[in-house]
Formats: structure tokens, sequence, C-alpha cells
């Protein structure tokens, strides 16, 4: 139609992909901002937790093959094979925790250095295990869906399948956080962990829940990232830095704020073409506008982001004040 | 004569850790000065080793001077690193794309000058954070600088680098040709297996004499000022930054200030280091290095000054070491993976054994004089006092 | 008192550790120095680090063990080049020393660069230096290579061979050889690829780093129609969506990759869920069969790729893909080829030259792979008419990589082969001399 014209514009392409990453980015960011709250550290474990996620998927999606022919491009087995990612990046989280972690007698400095240690464990295991070559999921790539490729969106039922099962995990968070007891808890441990001790809380169960979901979310995020993208060592520990930037500047400890950080980070990622074109794009910027920055410098373009937020609002957006 | 008493007192008086660490110091010693000796040890390779041992404590103690003594977490060493090396690098090289040609002691000028300003703009923006943010904030600012240095190639070259970067000595009267005129000297203690000393170890042997410089200067300035009224300031950020500002301290003045000079250290390590290699590449920036100066600092012992030179050598003798893995025999794994498994491994042991590294700061806090002027009996004062007992 | 005691305990056994590493990692220098560098009979696993460059070839019944260094990339950013280095330098040796080296055994004493020049001068000092090596084969990566070369090769009589640098400026280095040929070749043969096929608009994208940009520039300065697009890429993107989407908007027919297989296999799963279907041409790098299983039937097609090689007919390549096959379960790369030609131009050069010191295989080395002589495709061939008191002129090495044929620059002659995805598979379909 030639009134919606206008819209076929590449900016919803970019919008559209820049759902599919920031999905990937919430639920690692999720897991990163759970873990600060209640365990009380900067886990730069964390990405190659994500690692290690989309590793045991591969290895069990290839054990248990595609079994049905399952949904949006995506067969059962893949989801099983997901399941069991999550379930198996949230075990190695807690026996981090266990055997690691909290033996240790140090700050929250300490422990930031102490995952450290941790990410290199993780991604040495991994590169053992596989070797430093890249892989993918034995899962056909998929073409564009049809209906949309008028509009300039060209998104596949795989980029469809990754931001809906993060609005599901991401949505069932939320139910979590609002409406249980264990998320009530949770809450007030962030809020307040002497005073929750206090009131009775069983602090550790808490904690170990918190890095259940946390690690599981990450598991998740990293099987996705195998999807979308392709599986190596060090798949985790480049995302991490955007991670980071985005939950840093929606507020470390906030999941809402890691939300919002993390949707942001995605987009400016998919919106860097844009940036030299603005006044082509855009209807009230003048034509010949443009900010003559390339895609490479897409990661420097979210760092200084998060520099410029963190400027204005030094413990970010959502962050508490303390 | 030698004065056995004094010996034996510092011996007594040191701890468990520190008489443990100098039994392994000497050891070592002995050990490389026999495999010298034998020949098994070529001096060149050692004079290169031993450079490269003192730029990495060099950029661990800059670390302490920032995460030391003020506490602040940086992750972007590389950055300051790399800039020094770049700044040398682009005023010296012959492929230089802005200038080029210039005396090394210019491009040291002009290193150190860019590195300070490039700390003021990374302090300005993550010095009022908290420590996390600052840590990731800092490592972020650092891929900015080393994507820049990666893709403006009117400034840098971009990814081909700057080759051609002289030696240190170029351009000097007698020590730019020094190695190639001192004659070749070889001497078989063990016969058969001679030391031989030529060109390359004249080479490397003034190279390691520069290093030496830059840090015995950097060593005496840190020691100096962690003892001065200023590095107490900064001590009590570390510890408690609202007492500081409660004792009226502009306690972002001071971490600037910390964080600049820090900066400056590491940067004569990137001066060293393109006069060294006589390349600069974007490669340089790389992350890994602020991660290994950090396993140093922490190694060695976290605000200690004598901490970060031995984590220094500690690291080189880990990565340099790790080639002669190989030579003893066959690894069923692969060496990178094996040596992120060790360094990986050998972090969380120190974080979970002994989060204060090998030499920690003990005496070095204390001013010598106090400890002199300290009275051997105890002072019984004017009550138990008797006539004639005092002096005063 | 007892937690003290423990902690000391602690700290004790934490400093022996600690000691006894470092005593460790030095005791390997010690373990086989100490020779008197003349018949050393040592096994291939301790190599021979004699400090002194070995002046005596005695040609003992006992056999004497040559050895040469080599720098690989195998960690870093290059480290997937770095393991195809080595198979192609592992069958090399396993060929050489099947026919023996003036009666002795090739050795290579391999250090890491990890892909960056300060390890990679590392790596050079102790070769050089310590281990005393008159020949290396090294480094992956034009800037390493250069680093190498002015900082430790340059002024000694050391030969450095570099298996894998195609940077335009090591031209300028007759000291400096190499075994890839420049990166220029393959670009100006894309361009008239392109050209040939019609297409008058490019969009080019490369990795952003030495290799990717100089075959650019040589790629940019050749052309003569439109570029629509050119921007480089970073490795290990977790997205190369809105490259493929530029490169789409651009409207140019004709997309060209200069990328490593990694990024690349990335953008064609990209290229087809975008649903776009443009001719694609690309540097050899794209080439592999990691690639191919990587990435959807189809979604290749019809694409061009130039990749440095010998004549596919050449009987001594067609024995070394069926070698390698059956040793590896893979088709060889350029890059393997590229370290068995150098491994073999070592072998050669030991054989042609008085003694093994550096003055003497650097005396050789060109000649060996230059047109006068009797051309030879094998090791065992060449080393046969040397051994019977055939100089180096007598011989003309010709690689599996090509014809080799080293200039007074120390650059190979370049010799590419064209290759065409044909049903998701790489066929050769047209060769260009250099």
């Amino acid at each position: 139609m030639a009134a919606l014209d206008f819209l076929a514009t590449p900016l919803l392409d970019y919008l559209a992909n820049g759902l599919v990453l920031s999905s990937i980015i919430v639920l690692g960011g999720i897991g990163l901002s759970l873990v600060y709250s209640i365990a009380g550290f900067a886990n730069f474990a964390h990405g190659d937790t994500m690692t290690v996620g989309a590793y045991t998927a591969f290895v069990a999606f290839g054990a248990i093959g595609a079994v049905g022919s399952g949904v949006l491009g995506l067969p059962i087995g893949f989801f099983v094979a997901l399941v069991i990612g999550v379930a198996v990046a949230a075990l190695v989280a807690v026996i981090t925790e266990y055997v690691i972690y909290k033996p240790l007698d140090t700050d929250r400095i300490g422990l930031l250095i102490t995952s450290i240690g941790v990410a290199f464990v993780y991604r040495a295991i991994i590169r053992m295990e596989f070797g430093a070559d890249f892989r993918r999921y034995d899962i056909q790539a998929m073409r564009p869906i049809e209906a949309l490729l008028p509009y300039e969106v060209r998104i596949t039922p795989h980029d469809i399948a990754i931001v809906g099962t993060a609005v599901l995990l991401v949505g069932g968070l939320h139910v979590l956080l609002q409406y249980t007891d264990l998320g009530r808890k949770m809450r007030a441990m962030a809020d307040n962990p002497d005073l929750a001790r206090v009131s009775g809380i069983r602090t550790e169960r808490i904690t170990l829940w918190t890095w259940i979901i946390g690690a599981g979310l990450a598991g998740a995020g990293g099987v996705f990232l195998g999807l979308y993208n392709q599986l190596s060592p060090r798949m985790g520990f480049s995302l991490l830095l955007l991670i980071f930037a985005a939950v840093i500047l929606g507020g470390i400890g906030s999941v809402y704020g890691a939300m919002l950080g993390g949707l942001l980070i995605g987009m400016t990622n998919q919106f860097m073409p844009a940036l030299p074109n603005l006044g082509q794009l855009f209807p009230l910027v003048p034509e010949s506008f443009g900010i003559p920055i390339g895609i490479q410098y897409a990661n420097a373009v979210a760092f200084i982001i998060m520099v410029l937020v963190l400027l204005v609002r030094p413990t970010g957006i959502a962050g508490e004040v303390s | 004569m030698v004065d056995f008493e004094d010996y034996r007192e510092n011996w007594a008086s040191m701890s468990r850790t520190e008489q443990g660490t100098t039994v392994g110091l000497v050891l070592i010693g002995v050990f490389l000065v026999v495999a010298l000796l034998s020949g098994a040890l070529a001096p060149a390779y050692l004079a290169f080793l031993v450079g490269l041992g003192a730029m990495y404590a060099l950029l661990s103690l800059g670390l302490n001077a920032q995460w030391g003594f003020t506490g602040l977490i940086n992750f972007s060493v590389a950055a300051f690193f790399g800039i020094g090396a770049y700044g040398t690098a682009l005023m010296t090289a012959d492929s230089s794309p802005i200038a080029g040609g210039f005396n090394p002691l210019v491009g040291l000028v002009i290193a150190l000058v860019l590195t300070a300003i490039l700390a003021i703009l990374i302090g300005v923006p993550t010095l009022r954070l908290r420590a996390d943010y600052l840590a990731i904030a800092s490592l972020g600012l650092a891929e900015v600088v080393r994507l820049i240095a990666l893709n403006e190639r009117q400034w840098t070259n971009g990814s081909a680098g700057v080759r051609g970067v002289p030696t240190f000595f170029e351009g000097w009267p007698v020590l730019e040709t020094l190695p190639s005129t001192l004659p070749s000297v070889r001497v078989a203690v063990v016969p058969g297996s001679p030391i031989v000393l030529e060109a390359p170890f004249y080479g490397a042997f003034l190279d390691l004499v520069v290093v030496a410089v830059f840090l015995a200067v950097s060593y005496w300035v840190l020691r100096r000022v962690h003892r001065s009224p200023w590095g107490r300031v900064l001590r009590t950020i570390r510890s408690d930054e609202d007492l500081a500002e409660a004792l009226g301290k502009n306690t972002y003045s001071y971490k600037m200030q910390s964080f600049v000079f820090g900066s400056l250290i590491m940067a004569l390590a990137g001066v060293f280091a393109a006069h060294l290699t006589r390349f600069v590449a974007p490669g340089t920036l790389d992350p890994i290095t602020t991660f290994y100066v950090w396993v140093a600092v922490m190694l060695g012992g976290s605000g200690s000054n004598r901490g970060a030179l031995l984590g220094g050598f500690v690291i080189v003798a880990i990565r340099e070491g790790s080639r002669f893995v190989n030579d003893v025999g066959a690894l069923p794994v692969d060496p990178a993976s094996l040596r992120l498994l060790v360094i990986g491994i050998l972090i969380i042991v120190v974080m979970r054994f002994r989060p204060q590294g090998l030499l920690p700061p003990q005496k070095e806090l204390i001013w010598p004089g106090t400890v002199d002027e300290t009275p051997t009996t105890i002072d019984r004062g004017v009550r138990d006092a008797r006539v004639g007992d005092t002096d005063e | 008192m007892v937690a003290r005691d423990s902690s000391g305990q602690r700290r004790r056994r934490f400093l022996q550790a600690t000691g006894a590493s470092l005593l460790a990692g030095l005791a390997g220098c010690t373990g086989g120095g100490g020779g008197d560098g003349e018949d050393t009979t040592t096994t291939t696993t301790e190599s021979g680090e004699d400090t002194t460059t070995s002046t005596t070839t005695t040609e003992d019944s006992g056999g004497m063990e040559y050895t040469i260094g080599m720098i690989n990339s195998e960690t870093g950013s290059l480290s997937a080049f770095g393991e195809r280095n080595q198979r192609g330098k592992d069958m090399a040796i396993a060929e050489v020393n099947e026919y023996g080296v003036k009666g002795g055994t090739l050795n290579i004493q391999v250090e890491d660069s990890e892909s960056k020049s300060q390890p990679g001068v590392s790596a050079a000092q102790k070769l050089v230096n310590q281990a005393g090596v008159p020949f290396i084969i090294g480094a992956v990566g034009s800037g390493v290579s250069l680093s190498i070369y002015e900082s430790v090769i340059q002024g000694t009589d050391v030969v450095q061979l570099s298996q894998n640098s195609t940077g335009l400026g090591l031209t300028e280095f007759p000291g400096l050889l190499r075994i890839s040929p420049s990166g220029r070749s393959q670009s100006v043969a894309l361009t008239d690829i392109i050209a040939d096929d019609g297409y008058d608009s490019v969009a080019v994208t490369w990795v952003n780093n030495n290799y990717g940009q100089s075959l650019a520039d040589a790629f940019l300065n050749n052309w003569d129609g439109d570029v629509a697009f050119q921007n480089p890429h970073n490795q290990e993107q977790n997205s190369y969506s809105n490259l493929v989407s530029q490169m789409a908007d651009s409207g140019a027919d004709a997309w060209v990759f200069i990328a490593y297989q990694q990024g690349f296999t990335t953008m064609v799963n990209d290229i087809f869920s975008g649903g776009y279907e443009p001719a694609l041409y690309g540097a050899d790098s794209v080439r592999g069969d990691v690639v191919l299983e990587n990435t959807p039937e189809g979604s290749m097609e019809g694409m061009k790729i130039v990749t440095p090689s010998a004549p596919v007919n050449q009987d001594n390549y067609k024995e070394f893909a069926s070698a390698f096959k059956e040793e590896y379960d893979k088709e060889p790369t350029s890059w393997a080829a590229f370290a068995y030609d150098a491994v073999i131009t070592a072998a050669l050069s030991i054989q042609a030259a008085d003694e093994f010191t550096g003055a003497a295989l650097g005396e050789v080395v060109r000649d060996v792979t230059r047109p006068e002589g009797q051309q030879v495709t094998s090791y065992a061939e060449a080393a046969e008419i040397l051994a019977d008191g055939g100089g180096p002129s007598d011989v003309d090495y010709q690689g599996v990589s090509g014809p080799i044929d080293l200039d007074d620059n120390g650059d190979p002659k370049g010799f590419l082969q064209v290759l065409e995805v044909q049903d998701h598979a790489y066929e050769g379909i047209d060769f260009i001399s250099g």
C-alpha cells in the first residue's frame, strides 16, 4: 500500500534484528544483575557460563537428534537440548559458588577478580574438549518470512523463536519476582540483606536459587547465541563486555534495568548502519546529515553510550542510589 | 668485614613468606648463574628475558600506584601501555603516518604527554564511579582506544602497524653503534660450551639498561611517594573514602592524580616495548595484557612495590617458561588451553589462600625513622621515675 | 598456634610450588644443552639446543640432526592458520626425513607467536639467541614477520622465510623471504574476474587486520568500476547482519569478501536468512571445508574464489592432496601447502649448502627454487640431484603452492587457481599465473 511506503525503510529491519540481539543480551544481562544484587559481586564468568550452556546443548542435540519437527523451524530435540543446556549451566554455576566463591574470605573486588579466574578455567576446559575452531548447530538455516518482506524486514522463524522464548522466560521471571514467595524474598534480599536475614528469610537458599535462575538464563542466552551466530570457545566472553555495558547502564542490581539496558545496547548495535545516513532515514533531519561512524565501531559506540549514561546517572538508569 | 649480626637480625625480622621468597629468589639466581656459566643459557636471551620481566614489573608498579595505593580498579592498563608505545613509535619510526625520524627521547616525552592526556580522558568519566563500575568502564574505554588505533589509519597506520621503530639509542653518539663495535668475547668456563658475548648480547644488554633505569627511577619515586603525606591521603582513600572526604580532602582530585601518575609509569613500559620489538600494532592494546598485569600485582602483593616487582618477573617466568615446557616433552593438551587453565587456577588459588599476595606491604608503610626512634625499654612514666633516671 | 602453622604450611607449599614450577620451566633449557655442538644424537622431542651455531657438518653414519626454527601462530587471532600450517609442516618433515638431509634428519623447533608481535619477538629471541638456529620459518602475519625481522633477524646471518605474510610492504625487505605471494596478485585477479563477469559495481568488506587491509587496498586500487560499499569488519563479532544489510542496501551486483572462515560462515548464513542472492566473490581465506559444513546448500552457489595454489593437475599436488586427505581426512588448504613448501625449501637449502650456517644457507635458498636447473616436484628428486654433486642452480623446486621462484625481493611468483562453488563444493575452473 502506498500509504505504508514510508515504512519500507531499513529502519524496521534494524529494529527487528535489534530485538533479536537484545533478547540474547537481556537473557545474559538479567542473570548478571540478579547475581550481583544477591551474591554481591560482578561475575566475570557469566559470559563463559553462556558458553557452557551453548556447548552442552550442542552435545545434547547431537545425542538426541531432531526427534519431531518442532515449531518455528526448530525441532523438538533442540528445545530439549535447550533445557539440558540451561540445567547444566545452572549446575556448573552452583558448584562454582559452593566450591570457590563461598569459601572465599574476601570482598566484592576479590570475588570479581576470582571470577575472572573462573572464566578462564571454563573457557580452557571447553577449548580442550572441543578445540578452538567454530561450529554450528545441525539445524537447517531458513529463509526470511515472506509476509514481512514488503516492509523490508528480513527475519526468519528462528529469530522469532529467540525473541519469543526470551519474552517467555523474562515474563516468567517477572511473575516469579512479583507474585511468588521466592520472588518476594529475592527482592527483599536485594534491597537489604541484613534485614532479610533478620526477618527469618533463609538467605542461603535464596542465594542458591538466584544462582540457578541467573546461570540458567545465561545458559539459554548462550544456546540462542549459538543459534543466531555460531559456537566458539570465546563466544560468551566477546559478548560479555556488551552485556556488562547493558547491565551497568541499566543499573546493576536491577532486573528491569538490565532489560532496558539490554534493549538499548542491542538496538544501538543494529542501528549502527543508520548513523551515516541519518538525514535520509528520518523525516525531520536535513538530508545530508549523518554521523560518519562505520559499523566496525559498534562496540565502541555501545561503551561510549554506557559512559555517557553513567556521567549523568552514576548508578545507572534504574540502579539503586546506595 | 661482613657484619653477620645485622644479617641475622634482618632475617629474623622477616616474615615466613619473605624468608621463603628470599630463599626462592636466591635459588633461582644461583640456578641462572650456573646455567649461564655452563653455556646452556645464552646471555643474549637471558638479557632479553630479564628486560621483559622488568617491563612487566614496570606495568605492575604503575598498576600498584593506582590499585595498591588508591584502590582504583583500573582495567585499562593495556590502553596506557599501548599509547606509550604508539606515542614513541609515531614520533620516531620512519613508517609513521604523522611524524617520524625524531630522537627517541622526544618520543619518550611525547608518549608520556599523550598518556597523561588519555588518563585524564578516561579518568574524568570513570573516577567518580564506584569500584566495580570503574572496572567495567575502564575496560570499555580501553577497547574504544584499541578500536580507534585499529581503524584510524591516518593516525596509526591501522592494522598494518608502525614498523621501523628505531632502538632507544638511535642517534646517540657512542651508544648507537656500541653493540657492533664492542669485541666479541668467548669464555669457556665449561670446556666445549662457551659463553658467547657478541652483538646480540650487547644490544640486549643496552635495552636492559634502559628498562632498568626506568624501573629504578619509578621504584624510587614510588617509595618516596608512598610514605609522603600525599601517599597517606591515597591510602586513606583506599581504605575509607568517606573518611577522606570527611577530613576535607578532594578525593576526586587525588584519585585523578594517582591515576595519571600510574599511567605514566605504564607508558614507560610501552616506550620500552616499542623500542624493543621495533613494531607497534593494535595488537599491543590487547586486553589480555591488562589481565596479566593484574595477576602479577595480586600474586606479588597488592599495595606493595616490592610485590609488584616480584609479580612482574613471575608473570614473565610463567609466560616464557611455558615455552620450555614444550621442549621437555610433548603435551597431551594444546598449550594455549593449558596456559589459560593455569592462569585461571592460579588466580583462584591466590585469591583463596593468599589474597594479599606473596609480599604484602608491611614495613614498607612504616617510615624508617619511626622504627629507629622506638625506645627499647618501656617508658615507665613520671610516677615510677627515680631521681637521676632520665636525661630530661 | 595451630591455625598459624597450617596457614604457614600453606604459604610454604605455595612458594614451593611456585619455585618448583619456575625451576621446572627453566630446567628445559639445560635439558639438551651443554653438548659440544658437534654430533648431537638427541631425540626429536628434545631439540638440540646448541648455543653455538654448529659449523661442522660431518656426515657421520650416526646422522646429524639439523635443527631449524619455526614461529607459528598456535594461539591468538590467527590460530586457525597456525593449525593448518602445522599439518603441512608435519607432512613435509615426514617426507624429508624419509630421504634424509645430508645423511641426517631434519628437526624443527616450533615456538608460538600468539599472533602478536611481542610474543613473536620472544619466540625469535629464543630460537636465534638461545637455540642458535640458522634458519627460521616465520611468522604468520606480516606485522609479526616484520617485527621479528627488524628486531632480531636483521643484521644477523639467520635466514627468515615467512610461511604466511601477504602484506605488500614485505617486498621492500629482500632479506625477509616468504613462501606466500604478496596479496596483490590475488586482489588483481579478483578485479579481473569480476569485470569479466560483467559487473561494474561492487560491495567490498574485509577483515580488519593487516591481511584484509592489504588485500582490500590492492583490490580497490585496481578496480575500475564503481565501489558501492566498502567497509572493514572486526573478527569474532556476534552478528554481521548489519554488515550484510548494508551491502544489500548499497545496490551493488557483486559482493566481495576478504574474510576469515569464521566470520564468513556467519555472513553467508545472514545472506541466506536475509533472502539476498548476490553474486559472491572471495579471497582464499573464505574457503574451507568448515565453511561448507556450516552453511546451507545453495547459499554460495556460483561463488568464485581466488586461491594461491599449484596447478592441480600437477602430480606433486595430487600426491600431496591425497596424502593429506589420508592423514587428516580433509582437503589441504593453501596454508598447509605454504608451510609444506617452506619446510621443503629449508631442507633443500641445507642439502645444497656447504655448511649449516645462516650465511651459507642464505646463499642457496633462493636458487633452489629459481627457474634455472631441472624442474623437480618432490623433495627426494631434488635432494638426489644435490647429493650427487649438483649445485643449487641445478635444481628448480616446484612447490605444491606454486612454482615459488623466489625473486630478489624474497617474494615468490604467485600462481593462482580460481575456484567456483558448484553443488556446494569447490571446483577448480581456471588458473592464473602471477
